[in-house]
């Protein structure tokens, strides 16, 4: 859908001024509390105590960075954080394209009973199966790996991107599957070469929900790699807190290192998250 | 094919390296990521050294008691045999031992340590872990605003109240707060319950029977709440955390404060406003009651499903050893498990507050030694800080807390 | 035996093999549904299903690693123990307490942000951006980054109330502001992915039923209710569903920002299952509130199945 196609006037409002105003809510909504934390991590510990407090910096410092980087191999969080949502978002990928290829096209008898199982088992909170997925990942000897991480995760985003990609699915006239196979397309060639790609806006948006889904998770992280080299973003900013100590701008600055990778993909790819979901994806 | 005859080649590469003809032992040492590390590794660096044979590798865990207590719970409840050594809060020992985590030092003798530490680390008369540090709650104060004032430091808690209000008022300083203590619902705020508690010579378990008393407990939390009431303490005390109360003393704010041992030394580095002006004492009492302090410290276990026991005690004895103790006395300003070293030279000119440690380490008194630990912990946290908060009435709180510590110690 | 006769047999010996293989790339309907929803099944299989059937046995047991004890199996005694326990009953108010404000909050600040976002700017990005950074923002983040807004002292809120001359509140010391702070944290975050849905909803809105209804002379507000909403409503549902779903396993921001406190006013349920499973070491008590958990989940589920298949029954 190009930019100029989009209907403008489902909007109670419009005119210069008002979108002036609406650009400015919207803007500081989003973004300020990530800009206070950039601002943060250019402070001392000293000025952070200063009564009332300041919202510029007296003395910008870059010592709060130099920190972060050198009390913990915050590259290795950063990098461990986008392999593992990077492979997991591909495992999620691979696996739901199977399924929901077979949910939207196949008379399936118990069609309605694998969808069912398949969103009620998604709302199995992760919390409460900690300890259970500890003890299975140690018996697979997976603890202290990425796939100990990349699993769970797959299944975390499984049933949403399953959802998503069946919509879409069902949205591609089956007319140009029939061709493709009689032109001497099996039903999986016809499938990737014809079905996935038509549905490339919803295939991303899965792609995404996946992406984030992983780049957010906390708890199993925190639980299943305790090796240094392997913890992800969210597990190693918590370690610059010390056993009393919380020292704020040396988070923050962590903070923005992990806000920018993530910043940077969104503006590039922004135009495409929203056109994905456009598309009808989340319509269910 | 060829993938499985690889997989078996790697396999029996693997039982030879670990067979001891070959190679040597791994031992992987749990420890806290801001317990310094780097201090501890050097310490480490001697065992291997001494001991040709023997690796020994550090992993950290999560940065708070709390957190590193999830992340052991965690792995030793799926009995994973990956840790060797684990650094552990003197408040766990008693936990670990009752699940069988810990594998008991038999015959082990602890009356070189303080006495404190011999009693934490004793649960039903075995030794189930050896002594790594000490740390108890002192009270710090501002020497040059007392000597301003003419005050002593204070025996009980009324003379201190007295004593902060003399202060602050003198001073006319909107920031200068009187007392600052720890009410945020973290473990800092179960000693914060116990301090004039036990001062009113009660105990809470004994024997692992619950001996609370209601009246006591009322009294304790009434203490508190009415130092924020008259001001003392600062309104949102019940906000307070261990690092918060040091920041703001630090920052010469606090007229007085109750916190661990870690303080001194940063009160006395870079960027504090207090540098020679700081005094350490043993905590108030209450009128009438007698002083005492809140026992703190880590120590040394061995983990039950190590597949290197015999190696793993020898490391373990070896950190808990009079040198590796000085060494970290010196280098990691911890406060010794031995009396002797706090007369030591080399240990006074390191870090020479620590003469006047010794009365308050020596005194101190362990909190609950219970297996269910971390429940009775939270019970008495989230009742302090809903009581500072205004949530409950110190009557109902202590009420509160009893309650629950029946069911916990049925 | 001829050369020709062998050459025979081997070409039909390929022949049957491309058959087995064309039968593999392309079997019936049935295998091949089985086949392609096999890779789900075992994965769901082995990380949901199997932790869950060990959850479901737990719950039934009396089985505290810190009593040492071995564990005893005792019926619905963690149920009844659940009964008489207040922290479980204020968790399980609190949990649904949060979802019921921050989901129509979610919903209502998303709408309102998804209509301001679809104006027409000359320049996009920075407003697109402004959504979904909140919502590829961890949620341990953000517990972490309210938690500082909201300090009493050295807060961003308390300054603003102070600015335009309100006294700030020390929030994490009362209950209620305590708990509308995280409300309101919870808020922010949803909204965003709402706002994106509802965005994405209302960009495929035709134009010319808009143009249509200006001929007619509707004026916007009714355009808005007449128009916007009812074609926006699938896109809701789901969307709400999700979010009713993941406001139930509250955990992360309640849990960065008061930890539960002040007292136990601001636990939540995913939180009191966390404590007595990962601190308190109960596994049986830790699991059977994990089944209450898993209950208030599927009657949730069940409310979305049944809209699910009445939408695909009218189809």
């Amino acid at each position: 859908m190009s930019a100029t196609a989009i209907s403008t006037s489902g909007s109670l409002l419009s005119g210069k001024p008002l979108r002036a105003v609406a650009a400015v809510i919207l803007i500081v909504n989003g973004l300020f509390p990530a800009l206070w934390i950039l601002l943060t991590s250019f402070k001392t510990e000293a000025e952070l105590t200063l009564k009332p407090i300041t919202w510029l910096p007296h003395a910008p410092t870059l010592q709060n960075y130099m920190q972060a980087f050198a009390d913990q191999p915050l590259l290795i969080f950063l990098f461990n954080s986008f392999m593992v949502a990077l492979l997991s978002t591909a495992l999620t990928l691979l696996i739901s394209v199977l399924a929901a290829y077979a949910l939207a096209r196949l008379n399936l008898r118990f069609r309605g009973l694998i969808m069912s199982l398949i969103i009620a088992v998604s709302t199995f909170p992760l919390v409460t199966l900690l300890v259970p997925l500890f003890e299975t990942m140690r018996a697979l000897d997976l603890l202290n790996t990425w796939t100990a991480l990349i699993l769970p995760y797959t299944v975390l985003s499984l049933p949403v991107c399953t959802l998503v990609l069946t919509s879409f699915f069902e949205g591609i006239p089956r007319d140009l599957e029939n061709a493709a196979m009689i032109d001497g397309c099996t039903r999986f060639g016809a499938l990737f070469r014809v079905v996935v790609p038509l549905s490339a806006p919803g295939v991303f948006t899965a792609g995404i929900l996946a992406f984030v889904n992983s780049w957010d998770e906390f708890l199993l992280a925190l639980s299943f790699n305790s090796n240094p080299a392997l913890r992800t973003l969210p597990v190693g900013i918590q370690l610059y807190q010390g056993e009393f100590a919380f020292p704020w701008p040396v988070i923050s600055a962590a903070l923005v290192v992990g806000i920018v990778p993530v910043a940077v993909l969104i503006v590039i790819f922004q135009e495409r998250v929203v056109s994905g979901l456009t598309a009808g994806g989340l319509k269910g | 094919m060829k993938f499985a005859r690889l997989a078996s080649l790697l396999w029996c590469g693997a039982v030879l390296a670990s067979s001891p003809a070959f190679a040597e032992t791994q031992l992987k040492v749990y420890l806290s990521s801001q317990g310094q590390p780097a201090v501890w590794r050097k310490a480490l660096d001697q065992f291997e050294a001494h001991n040709p044979g023997i690796k020994v590798t550090i992993e950290l865990g999560g940065a708070t008691s709390d957190l590193q207590a999830q992340y052991l719970n965690t792995v030793m409840s799926a009995k994973d045999s990956s840790l060797d050594v684990l650094i552990l809060d003197v408040i766990r020992p008693a936990q670990f031992a009752a699940a069988g985590w810990l594998s008991p030092f038999a015959g082990r003798d602890l009356q070189s340590y303080l006495r404190p530490y011999a009693e934490a680390n004793t649960v039903d008369g075995k030794v189930v872990a050896l002594p790594a540090f000490a740390d108890a709650m002192f009270l710090y104060y501002r020497k040059d605003l007392l000597d301003k004032y003419g005050l002593p430091p204070p025996k009980t808690w009324d003379e201190l109240a007295i004593a902060a209000k003399k202060v602050t008022e003198g001073e006319h300083s909107q920031d200068l707060q009187g007392l600052s203590f720890q009410g945020k619902a973290i473990e800092g705020a179960v000693c914060t319950f116990l301090l004039p508690y036990w001062s009113q010579g009660k105990t809470v378990v004994e024997g692992g029977k619950l001996t609370f008393d209601r009246d006591a407990a009322t009294k304790s939390l009434a203490l508190w709440k009415s130092f924020a009431e008259a001001g003392v303490a600062k309104k949102n005390i019940s906000e307070v955390a261990t690092d918060d109360t040091r920041k703001e003393f630090q920052a010469g704010n606090v007229v007085f404060a109750v916190n661990w041992g870690y303080a001194w030394a940063l009160s006395q580095g870079d960027g504090s406003a207090v540098v020679g002006k700081v005094g350490v004492a043993r905590l108030p009492a209450v009128a009438g009651g007698e002083q005492s302090s809140c026992l703190g410290g880590w120590e040394w276990g061995v983990s039950a499903y190590s597949k290197h026991q015999e190696e793993a005690k020898k490391l373990a004895e070896y950190l808990s050893s009079p040198e590796v103790s000085k060494f970290m006395a010196i280098n990691g300003s911890l406060l010794p498990t031995y009396a002797a070293l706090y007369t030591d030279s080399e240990v006074n000119k390191a870090a020479p507050w620590f003469a006047d440690a010794v009365p308050v380490v020596r005194t101190a008194r362990a909190r609950p030694v219970t297996p269910r630990y971390n429940e009775v912990s939270e019970v008495i946290r989230t009742t302090v800080n809903a009581v500072l908060a205004g949530v409950t009435t110190p009557a109902d709180g202590a009420a509160q807390i009893e309650n629950r510590l029946k069911r916990i110690l049925r | 035996m001829t050369v020709t006769s062998r050459l025979e047999q081997v070409a039909e010996r390929v022949e049957t093999r491309r058959a087995m293989l064309s039968r593999l790339l392309d079997p019936d309907e049935t295998t091949l549904g089985a086949l392609l929803l096999a890779p789900a099944a075992v994965l769901l299989g082995g990380v949901i299903v199997y932790p869950v059937c060990k959850l479901l046995y737990t719950s039934f047991l009396d089985l505290s690693l810190t009593s040492g004890a071995p564990a005893r199996f005792v019926g619905l005694a963690n149920f009844q123990q659940m009964l008489e326990d207040p922290v479980f009953w204020q968790a399980t108010w609190n949990t649904i307490l949060i979802t019921l404000i921050t989901v129509p909050g979610a919903l209502v600040v998303g709408l309102g942000l998804a209509l301001l976002a679809n104006l027409p700017f000359n320049i996009r990005w920075p407003v697109r951006l402004s959504l979904l950074i909140p919502w590829a923002l961890p949620l341990s983040f953000a517990g972490l980054i309210f938690a500082w807004f909201f300090h009493s002292e050295y807060g961003v809120v308390n300054d603003v109330l102070n600015r335009v001359g309100l006294p700030g509140a020390i929030w994490f010391n009362s209950p209620r502001l305590a708990f509308a702070a995280i409300c309101l944290t919870i808020t922010w975050k949803a909204s965003s992915f709402m706002a994106m849905i509802i965005l994405a909803g209302l960009q495929t809105i035709p134009r010319s039923l808009y143009e249509a209804a200006d001929v007619d002379g509707a004026g916007r507000v009714r355009q808005f209710f007449e128009i916007t909403l009812p074609l926006l409503k699938p896109t809701i549902v789901v969307a709400l569903i999700f979010r009713t779903i993941a406001a139930l396993q509250t955990f992360d921001i309640p849990y960065m920002m008061t930890g539960g406190g002040p007292g136990t006013s601001t636990a939540t349920l995913a939180m009191y299952i966390h404590q007595n499973t990962v601190s308190f070491l109960d596994l049986g008590y830790g699991s059977a509130l994990a089944v209450v958990m898993f209950i208030l989940s599927m009657c949730v589920t069940a409310v979305y199945l049944r809209m699910i298949s009445g939408r695909e029954g009218a189809r």
